[in-house]
């Protein structure tokens, strides 16, 4: 089969997670960003300000 | 490619609030975008949810007593039926209204993956602008919009997945091929979601999951869309010419923040229907599809296997594998966007059994997985602390300086097929080999004149008689464009539809 890529498109990184080995992260699956990354560190302080009951606190009406 | 589009209910909530009123919230951010320029009276006449695709018409929905109840509350509510709907045409052919208590936004039909998911990506920016206005007049940043599929309290709404079909088909094959194939669709298009739930039930923590979805199906078939949800929705509304098409519209999806997942997940869709169409559907029947559903869903590395009708089992990843052969065996060369499809089909099937890690950005299981157990190891907590549900809620807010994607995205490790500038003109522009893209330019030329509006049929004022510019067979991109062309050249909409009419008349 051909290997087309789609007109325009854009990738980000294409690791946008480098593998950092470490023995809490064997077994497979994602693994951690680089650490210390800004973009980890962005996006901790991000994760880290999402109020713990905000779930618990979140109803809706049924849909479709 | 076939005629496709996406409708999105989203989740809304108020911060600021003990108790939120979800119909008045709903209305009041769908109005908030509201400019007495493309405010137009949706014509629900030609919609019929109990229509049976087949091939019969049910007397009733499991939702009808729910919603019965909640239209005696609302009728004590003061305002009009067409104000709680708030209905909006939006200027690029998208609908913008509060459905069943939820700001919805149905994109315009699409013919390019890239055109749809520049509607899409259209549709976030148009509800988040909404709260904008909304929180301006409040005060305060105090409404919240999430694009999922559940509050973990049991409460489901969709995103579903529409696509033009052939009315010859029978649907027992469409049945037969999409069954297995829809079961399965969720390693590649899951959004993830932490804990289980059911319907009405609360969430029990402790477990990660593909799909938001999944927990809500209850049956393989079935009209209904609220309550006893199916894998392969049978309503019967094909929004055109019903004896040449039906519209295939699924249920099952989530919600997806990923470019590539929405890309993937109408792409492959597409191909199995050209498959089915062709009779070359692989013949994979499930022991019980919604058992299966649930099973896969929750196993995250991916090797559970079902049990299929002639006793053998069989794992999701070999699933969607035997799908992927045959449409590269059947479909290969067909056309550019297809050949990308099958391509990224078959690299995402090798990645998920090898390296998923690779699909950070690209998955949104996969990515929200990453997400929360970084999270996890940095904070020392386990699968069971509600945070993550609160987590996974964030990860789909479209508010760019709070949603967990947005964030990932706005540090580039997401994947994107859309520059901001296609965002930013499907704001105002629908695809133009569409009908989606012809209604969204009598919107732009001709709002005045516009009496209603259907899918498939544009009813403009003017004189005794109705001036009516049927869409229901509409689809052919040579056609669209001939017809647009009469619309933005023409001085009123009547010249137009007479221009269109005399052309379809000689045959010039």
């Amino acid at each position: 089969m051909t290997h087309i890529a789609m007109p325009e498109r854009r990738e980000g990184p294409v690791d946008p997670m480098p593998k950092q080995p470490g023995p809490s992260e064997e077994g497979g699956g994602p693994k951690r960003p680089d650490t210390g990354s800004p973009e980890k560190d962005n996006l901790l302080k991000r994760m880290r300000k999402v109020d713990p009951k905000q779930a618990e606190r979140y109803r809706q009406r049924t849909g479709e | 490619m076939r005629l496709f589009g996406i409708e999105t209910e989203y989740g809304i909530t108020r911060d600021d609030l003990e108790e939120v009123d979800p119909v008045v919230e709903s209305m009041e951010l769908v109005r908030a975008h509201l400019t007495a320029s493309f405010e137009r009276r949706w014509d629900y006449a030609g919609e019929d949810p109990h229509e049976d695709a087949r091939g019969f018409r049910v007397s009733g929905l499991a939702q009808d007593k729910e919603e019965d109840e909640f239209a005696k509350l609302d009728a004590h509510r003061p305002f009009s039926f067409h104000e709680m709907k708030s209905d909006l045409v939006l200027p690029n052919g998208a609908r913008f209204y509060n459905d069943h208590t939820h700001p919805e936004y149905s994109t315009p039909e699409c013919r390019r993956l890239k055109d749809l998911l520049a509607q899409d990506r259209a549709g976030e920016r148009i509800v988040q602008r909404a709260a904008d206005r909304r929180n301006r007049s409040l005060g305060g940043e105090y409404v919240q919009l999430y694009k999922n599929n559940t509050d973990f309290h049991g409460h489901s709404y969709g995103c579903h997945d529409n696509y033009l079909a052939l009315r010859s088909i029978p649907f027992p094959q469409l049945r037969a091929g999409l069954l297995p194939f829809l079961v399965s669709r969720q390693v590649i298009a899951g959004a993830g979601k932490v804990g289980i739930e059911a319907q009405e039930s609360g969430v029990v923590p402790g477990q990660f999951q593909l799909s938001q979805r999944a927990d809500f199906m209850e049956t393989d078939l079935s009209v209904d869309t609220m309550h006893n949800r199916p894998i392969l929705n049978t309503r019967d509304e094909p929004h055109a010419d019903p004896k040449k098409y039906r519209r295939l519209h699924l249920i099952i999806g989530d919600a997806n923040m990923c470019e590539y997942a929405t890309a993937l997940k109408v792409g492959t869709t597409q191909l199995v229907l050209d498959l089915i169409e062709r009779g070359a559907a692989p013949s994979l029947e499930l022991e019980q599809p919604v058992t299966a559903v649930k099973q896969l869903s929750r196993d995250i590395d991916l090797k559970a296997a079902v049990r299929r009708q002639n006793g053998q089992t069989i794992t999701a990843l070999d699933i969607q594998e035997e799908y992927y052969r045959a449409a590269e065996r059947t479909l290969a060369g067909l056309d550019e966007e297809s050949d990308w499809v099958l391509n990224e089909w078959g690299e995402t099937l090798r990645l998920l059994a090898q390296d998923r890690q690779r699909l950070v950005g690209k998955l949104d299981w996969v990515t929200k997985l990453w997400l929360l157990e970084t999270f996890m190891r940095e904070e020392r907590i386990g699968w069971d602390d509600p945070w993550l549900a609160s987590l996974d809620l964030a990860y789909h807010n479209v508010d760019p300086a709070r949603g967990l994607y947005l964030g990932l995205e706005a540090d580039g490790k997401a994947w994107r097929m859309t520059t901001e500038a296609d965002v930013e003109r499907a704001l105002s522009v629908g695809p133009s080999d569409t009908r989606g893209g012809l209604r969204g330019l009598c919107i732009r030329r001709f709002s005045e004149h516009i009496r209603s509006m259907q899918w498939e049929r544009i009813q403009f004022t003017g004189g005794l008689m109705p001036r009516i510019l049927e869409m229901g067979d509409l689809f052919e991109p040579a056609d669209v464009r001939a017809c647009a062309e009469r619309f933005e050249t023409a001085d009123s909409p009547l010249d137009a539809l007479k221009a269109w009419n005399d052309r379809k008349d000689t045959g010039s």
